[in-house]
């Protein structure tokens, strides 16, 4: 046929032929489509905070799941029970029966509590100051604090020490952690949700100024095409702009949370320390690091492909 | 190379550009297409690069009808068709020397074999020192050789020139009409619209007279029995 003859004396011509051609050609695009990002470097760089801003949201929020997560880890080996004695029980009895307990296999250790020991904890904790003094009958039973061994079933060993005689109450309080799971479950299903309508934005910011750039670079287009440019050579510069974008929003959303752990790191070190615990807070990891800044290049594409495909069609020169 | 058969023209808006064209050019000739401002010589030109496509009647190039041609092919269309715009298009914020590449660098051509070849093009219309500059640094006259660098650079089978003698002085374009007479020489074949009588008639080359949308005189060289 004359057409495809055509098109094969074209590709004939010398230099146009073959993969170094195609390379040349791609090469074209990359350098064209940063040059059109720092030609207009303010406006550039609004794009990118504006990206890297709206990014930071949803990964702020995944790494401090993550954080409170590691930290409810560590707390859910914390689990002593706290068993309260009748006020019957005397000091003797108390002491037998911590004795008794703490021979136990699903036992680890018991720490006998006394009333005076109690009294003198609460009235420093509520800082009521000399407490003691001026209650002449202590309230307070014995507490024995049961450290109970990490296999041990919770529920049958609570159930068990009910039983035992002398025994008022024993008190487990795991329900706020239940609850502390629960809601960093819904929690993190609110960061899924987050991370897709951000990256849903990210597509959308990036479009937008896309089409603006293929507003503002109307006539080279129109020339470009006058002179034999492809639909797919012009497209180019604008999807690799639209990359980069992405890739410097997500870049950038990445170093505005270090920035934020980085700033964090002393004061929660001074709260840990409060509680003798040796809490650090944890950064993304290379995974979430990945995928933040590999999906926002990814929507940057997309978001690109969107308008300049519509935008083309549009202004493109044959009627 | 190209021929029109009752090609007509009508623009959105009711315009009737062309009603009834009728010619065709054999490869290698040279022809003058002129007419009065307004008598359709863009529009006609715009139809064989497919800047527009025909309301009816077909435009063949080179054995194909263009007007049928599919988007997609019309790039490779527009590559073997070097075009002289009358109002240059060219880019602003791009080098002279960018601007005369881009041809080549949408074929895909080499940074050496560019440079060789925007260096020669530049070279033969006189504006080799000008290079580095910027299109608005430059007079009319230099950008549309500018222009005509950037139209001739990938060889193109078929050259469609659009008034290219609009800005020129009689010197530059008696000299750029010799250039014209060696691509012609060379086997490209060459359609030019302009209304500068005299020119023409020095030239004495095959004139198309087109007058409200129609061809209504086809005037062959007087001396030459054949074109070059």
């Amino acid at each position: 046929m004359s057409k495809s003859r055509g098109q094969g004396r074209l590709d004939a011509l010398p230099g146009s032929a073959g993969l170094r051609a195609w390379a040349r050609r791609h090469a074209y695009s990359f350098f064209s489509s940063l040059g059109s990002l720092t030609r207009q470097p303010l406006a550039s760089a609004m794009t990118i905070v504006v990206l890297g801003v709206a990014l930071t949201l949803p990964v702020a929020l995944h790494v401090t799941l993550d954080n409170v997560q590691r930290l409810a880890d560590g707390w859910e080996r914390m689990d002593t029970l706290s068993v309260f004695l009748n006020q019957s029980v005397d000091d003797a009895g108390a002491m037998q029966l911590a004795t008794r307990l703490a021979s136990r296999g699903d036992i680890d250790t018991v720490d006998p509590i006394s009333p005076d020991t109690g009294l003198a904890e609460l009235s420093g904790q509520l800082a009521l100051g000399e407490l003691s003094e001026q209650i002449d009958d202590n309230p307070l039973p014995w507490v024995l604090e049961v450290d109970p061994m990490p296999t041990t079933n919770m529920p049958d060993l609570v159930a068990e020490l009910e039983r035992e005689d002398g025994v008022d109450l024993v008190i487990v309080d795991l329900a706020w952690l239940e609850r502390l799971d629960a809601m960093v479950a819904l929690l993190e299903q609110l960061v899924l949700l987050l991370a897709v309508l951000f990256a849903v934005g990210v597509a959308f910011i990036i479009a937008n100024t896309i089409r603006m750039d293929i507003q503002n670079r109307r006539e080279e287009i129109e020339v470009m095409a006058l002179v034999g440019a492809t639909a797919a050579f012009i497209r180019r510069p604008f999807l690799y702009s639209g990359l980069w974008y992405g890739l410097l929003g997500g870049a950038l959303a990445w170093l505005l949370v270090r920035l934020g752990l980085l700033l964090l790191t002393a004061p929660v070190a001074r709260l840990s320390g409060s509680y003798a615990s040796q809490f650090q807070l944890y950064s993304p990891s290379v995974e979430v690091t990945a995928l933040l800044i590999l999906g926002a290049g990814l929507f940057g594409i997309v978001g690109s492909w969107l308008v300049v495909g519509q935008h083309l069609r549009i202004i493109g020169p044959s009627r | 190379m190209i021929s029109f058969e009752h090609v007509g023209k009508r623009y959105p808006g009711g315009i009737q550009a062309l009603s009834d064209v009728n010619f065709s050019l054999k490869p290698g000739e040279m022809a003058f297409l002129t007419g009065h401002s307004g008598a359709g010589k863009s529009t006609l030109l715009k139809l064989i690069a497919l800047l527009e496509r025909p309301s009816r009647g077909q435009v063949m190039f080179d054995g194909r009808n263009v007007s049928r041609l599919a988007r997609r092919h019309i790039p490779y269309l527009r590559r073997r068709i070097g075009v002289i715009f009358q109002d240059h298009r060219l880019l602003s914020d791009k080098r002279v020397f960018d601007n005369v590449a881009l041809p080549l660098m949408i074929a895909g051509f080499s940074y050496g074999e560019i440079q060789r070849r925007v260096r020669a093009a530049l070279d033969k219309v006189g504006l080799l020192d000008k290079e580095r500059m910027y299109p608005p640094m430059l007079s009319g006259g230099e950008q549309q050789r500018v222009g005509i660098a950037r139209a001739i650079i990938t060889k193109p089978p078929m050259l469609l020139a659009d008034e290219p003698t609009g800005n020129l002085d009689p010197e530059m374009s008696a000299e750029l009409m010799n250039y014209f007479l060696q691509l012609n020489e060379l086997g490209m074949t060459l359609l030019i619209a302009s209304h500068d009588l005299d020119l023409i008639r020095r030239l004495n080359r095959r004139v198309l007279v087109l007058k409200k949308g129609e061809i209504v005189d086809d005037i062959p060289p007087r001396l030459m029995g054949e074109p070059a």
